[in-house]
């Protein structure tokens, strides 16, 4: 890792320390199928209950600290979702949610971008189908360093994992 | 009855996530795994070939499982008979878009 990388680092976990038991969020949808957004909605059912966690969703752009972006990025919702990523204050966090949003389901032509990334810098990937709400609630401990990545030690591999 | 003793009764229902693990994510559908002793060459193009969002591929001597692009559709898993099973994992959240792709090296330890 070079110096400036290690520095970027090393900036990005001061600064998403800040959001650690505190963080609201902004949700836009770009032309998912809303099945997302179902999930999304059940964090704050009595069951996943993610104000337990200090996180909260809010409708004000100006009012959030995380973007979560779901759907296949419609290139018609470029403006608005560009609007949005800068109505948020710095630091903020992209989070993108879902098969769609990664690149599974549209590749790209003139309506779609296919991926999220294609658009905005994206900081955490949680992938899914939808993704469930514990995917969801993992991911975004993730972004605010509150849990580590787990996919990095996963093979996918039964017969490695037979063996240990 | 009084409503609130119907709710003493049933005690806290609200997940402990991530203090504690929760087994309402048990049988839903997520990516698959693979016995890569028991995959082939053919398998594997044939499971490539099954699956809809193109998370899988193979490249050379490995096959080749995009997380991001798995849907979990568990049609793989129809194609690949004992080769094939669910993973069952669904914390796979991660800040590097390449994180999310596996390897599994095909007709491993024969």
């Amino acid at each position: 890792m070079s110096e400036e990388q290690r520095v970027a680092a090393e900036l990005r976990k001061r600064a998403f320390a800040l959001f650690r038991r505190s963080l609201h969020i902004r949700t836009v949808d770009t032309g998912s199928c809303a099945v997302c957004e179902s999930e999304i909605r059940l964090l704050s059912s009595p069951y996943y209950d993610l104000h337990r966690l200090g996180f909260f969703f809010t409708p004000a752009p100006r009012h959030a600290d995380l973007l979560l972006v779901s759907g296949p990025a419609v290139r018609a919702f470029d403006p608005a979702l560009l609007k949005t990523l800068e109505a948020i204050p710095d630091p903020r966090i992209v989070v993108a949610v879902g098969a769609c949003a990664l690149g599974g389901v549209f590749g790209e032509d003139e309506l779609v971008h296919g991926s999220v990334d294609a658009v905005v810098p994206v900081d955490v990937y949680v992938p899914g189908c939808p993704p469930s709400p514990l995917a969801l609630l993992h991911g975004l401990l993730v972004a605010v360093g509150r849990l580590e990545e787990k996919v990095h030690a996963l093979r996918f591999d039964l017969r490695e994992e037979a063996k240990a | 009855m009084l409503w609130f003793l119907r709710g003493l009764r049933k005690g806290v229902v609200t997940s402990h996530y991530p203090a504690r693990p929760d087994p309402s994510t048990d049988g839903l559908p997520s990516p698959p795994a693979f016995r890569s002793d028991l995959l082939t060459a053919e398998l594997a193009d044939r499971l490539a070939a099954a699956c809809p969002s193109g998370a899988l591929r193979r490249d050379g001597a490995d096959l080749v499982l995009d997380l991001g692009a798995c849907t979990g559709c568990g049609r793989c898993n129809e194609v690949g008979g004992r080769a094939v099973a669910p993973s069952g994992a669904f914390e796979l959240a991660a800040r590097d878009r390449t994180t999310l792709l596996k390897r599994i090296p095909i007709g491993a330890g024969r």
